[in-house]
């Protein structure tokens, strides 16, 4: 299997099913929080596992140290949805949730988790609506805490060696917090998800 | 003659899906344009009396054709169609000059009844 197996109309089609999987997560996530939340353009690409560092790296920064939350999906399409929460960008989200103090390390992470799984559900429920195929996925589980970014994917023990990456960010307008979410998608989930954006764009 | 109708939006997909929507006779009259600054070149090329808009595109985001149009004094019958549903979003938009919002996943009978509320159907 090739990595090129994505035409630029997959591509295309998937960021717009994203697109609207984000919007719901943005929608979900201000409810949440009461403010306004800012939706990046969703980016697609396929990267070889190697070069997954750079690509954290660019995303977060080469300095900063990130916690991480890891979800996985299936049946039809299975990979995994990770999360990642730059640390020094922690105290503003805090303060959302009600904490006047800085949150111990448990209440941070009950924090991420609980935020997490309402991006990736809501994300992951628009691309079901959107391709009309059924997704499962684990609860959050928490990946890294307060790491260096490099620490959070331990490719040596990834079987996979491209991965399909959706990108998405989000961003407080008033208030210095940010997350970005990775679908991890191996090759061979490739195959049913060309079959379901096919089934999408073919209805035009 | 149809109504001049531009599709601003970054999306090939979805500004196929809007195009669906629209009265078949509109159909030559369609303009697409994949970002804000392409929207107002359309606008300005006098094919967007009906200017059918994203938000989150890239270059020139969907606020800042607003923002130009207003501005600029031009006149152009917007209607919001977008993935972000935050209701501050729609508030937004709707000050900024907005005729409408749609929501996406569009719905083609709710972008309809927009445009039959406003008398262009």
């Amino acid at each position: 299997m090739t990595v090129d197996q994505l035409s630029p109309e997959h591509s295309d089609a998937l960021q717009e099913v994203v697109n609207i999987g984000m919007g719901q997560a943005g929608d979900a996530l201000a409810r949440l929080l009461d403010t306004f939340v800012s939706l990046s353009i969703p980016r697609i690409r396929m990267v070889e596992l190697d070069g997954i560092m750079d690509v954290l790296h660019q995303m977060v920064g080469r300095e900063d140290r990130v916690s991480a939350i890891r979800q996985a999906f299936f049946p039809r399409l299975r990979g995994e949805a990770i999360v990642l929460f730059p640390e020094h960008r922690m105290q503003g989200v805090a303060m959302l949730m009600g904490y006047d103090l800085a949150p111990d390390t448990q209440q941070q992470q009950e924090i991420l988790l609980d935020i997490a799984n309402i991006l990736v559900g809501s994300v992951l429920n628009g691309i079901t609506q959107s391709l009309g195929t059924d997704l499962g996925f684990s609860p959050p589980s928490l990946l890294a805490s307060d790491v260096p970014v490099e620490r959070v994917i331990d490719t040596g023990s990834v079987e996979w060696r491209h991965v399909l990456l959706v990108e998405v960010n989000f961003s407080l307008d008033e208030h210095s917090f940010r997350s970005h979410m990775l679908l991890l998608m191996a090759e061979e989930a490739l195959v049913p998800l060309r079959e379901v954006l096919d089934h999408l764009m073919e209805a035009l | 003659m149809p109504l001049p109708v531009t599709i601003a939006d970054d999306s090939t997909l979805s500004r196929k899906l809007i195009a669906r929507s629209l009265p078949e006779e509109w159909k030559p009259s369609i303009t697409h344009a994949t970002n804000g600054r392409e929207a107002l070149e359309a606008y300005r090329a006098g094919k967007a009396d009906l200017l059918l808009l994203d938000l989150n595109m890239p270059e020139m985001d969907g606020y800042q054709v607003m923002e130009t149009l207003r501005t600029e004094g031009l006149h152009a019958f917007v209607i919001v169609v977008s993935a972000d549903i935050q209701p501050r979003a729609q508030e937004r938009a709707l000050a900024l000059g907005a005729m409408a919002f749609v929501n996406k996943p569009l719905d083609a009978f709710q972008l309809n009844g927009v445009l039959k509320d406003f008398g262009l159907l």
